[in-house]
């Protein structure tokens, strides 16, 4: 009888054990929040189905929702939200190729949302060039949108980033990049100036780097 | 039993813990039972309740409230490994409980002196050798005057209590440290219940819900 129980114990440490582990390791939560109506919850759901059935991310969305019920946003506006979303990563994904990953595709949708146009996430995913080990372009939409967000024009903001991106310039410089174009920013200068002088070092830079 | 010096008060305590205390019968029963077993009365005893005022039991009565007291007897031994494993399982559940709930708030662990070495700030990348590892991120906030400071993102689902930063006194900032699993993240502050983005790190544009987000990114090629 002990012997049974000694081996029920062991189930039940291994069973806790396991349990901690997976939920530790878990995938994002794939859930409607609860304090949403039944209606929206429906509306909700056949959105996300929708995107998931055209195989875009559905983790961008199920977030979306989530901010918008932690924002108090009227249920409205949450699905407004949502729609505008789903619609944004499917241009993305149009835009840079059906190739590119999840987080391309949600980087390229928060481009677009910044003012990007599509054309220019295409020219941006040419501008890394078509091998096999294409680096990912996610870092580069980022800066785009930021750059774009913080009043820069889209198309200057694009042209620099594509230029930087053609010269195969790192992740890491990118985001030094558009700290220097920020401080500019908030130091007076124009953003045309700005972007100028910075991707110029920066290609500088780059070309001194290169062995 | 008094002694011939002891003081009135302590005789007059005697007394009163000396007068009989009427139990029910079957409990009386059980205890004379036991008593029994343990230890024959002795004339003058104080167990020797021979001359006790309560009213007699038949023992007919007696001898069916003893077997229905050991009918309810219940022999429980506990071996030492048995001990030991329901500890243990215990620690586990705790220990479980713990995992879970921590990982729950922020799909994180608030640790920042474990993983790695690399602290980077919250827009930057990392270098990663194996990409599905999380990397620990440092995010900071000066804000010398408020009085609570949380983290929400797409990475604690948005929940405004999961992940509270600790206020450093010496500079006035605000700090955590999360382990984030690779890819992009959309987070902000709330500062005493205001939604604020990091005034350091990339902005999102999807401010859907009145003010922007920032964009933390954990897994690129950072040279």
């Amino acid at each position: 009888m002990i012997a049974r129980r000694l081996r029920a114990s062991i189930v039940v440490v291994t069973l806790a054990f396991a349990t901690s582990r997976a939920a530790a390791q878990a995938p994002p939560d794939r859930t409607l929040p609860a304090p949403l109506s039944a209606p929206t919850r429906a509306t909700l759901l056949g959105l996300i189905d929708s995107a998931r059935v055209a195989g875009l991310p559905v983790d961008p969305l199920y977030s979306k929702v989530r901010e918008g019920v932690f924002r108090s946003a009227d249920e409205g506006r949450v699905i407004a939200a949502v729609q505008r979303l789903r619609h944004d990563l499917a241009d993305a994904r149009s835009a840079l190729g059906d190739s590119v990953g999840a987080e391309e595709i949600t980087a390229g949708a928060n481009a677009l949302r910044a003012g990007i146009r599509p054309a220019e996430l295409s020219r941006l995913s040419d501008a890394r060039g078509r091998g096999t080990d294409r680096h990912p372009l996610t870092v580069a939409l980022v800066v785009l949108a930021d750059l774009a967000t913080r009043g820069v024009p889209p198309t200057l903001a694009a042209a620099s980033v594509n230029e930087l991106v053609a010269r195969n310039v790192s992740d890491g410089s990118l985001l030094s990049f558009r700290q220097n174009v920020e401080r500019d920013l908030i130091g007076g200068r124009s953003a045309a100036s700005a972007l100028d002088a910075r991707t110029r070092s920066m290609i500088e830079d780059a070309e001194r780097r290169r062995p | 039993m008094s002694e011939p010096d002891s003081p009135r008060w302590l005789d007059e305590i005697g007394d009163e813990l000396r007068q009989e205390v009427p139990v029910r019968a079957a409990w009386r029963t059980r205890l004379l039972e036991d008593v029994a077993r343990a230890r024959r009365p002795v004339a003058g005893d104080d167990f020797d309740d021979r001359n006790d005022e309560l009213p007699m039991i038949p023992t007919a009565s007696v001898e069916t409230a003893v077997a229905a007291s050991r009918r309810r007897e219940r022999v429980i031994v506990l071996h030492p490994l048995a001990g030991i494993a329901a500890a243990v399982v215990f620690i586990a559940l705790g220990v479980g409980a713990t995992l879970t709930a921590l990982s729950w708030h922020a799909r994180t662990l608030a640790d920042s002196s474990t993983v790695t070495g690399k602290t980077p700030r919250p827009g930057t990348t990392l270098a990663s050798n194996a990409p599905a590892d999380r990397e620990v991120v440092r995010f900071e906030l000066s804000a010398p005057t408020a009085s609570r400071v949380t983290l929400v993102g797409s990475f604690n689902e948005w929940n405004p209590v999961a992940t509270p930063l600790q206020r450093d006194s010496s500079t006035g900032k605000w700090i955590v440290s999360l382990r984030l699993p690779p890819g992009r993240h959309v987070y902000a502050f709330v500062v005493d219940g205001d939604v604020k983005a990091d005034p350091t790190a990339p902005r999102a544009a999807d401010d859907d819900f009145g003010s922007a987000n920032s964009v933390v990114l954990v897994g690129g090629r950072a040279s």
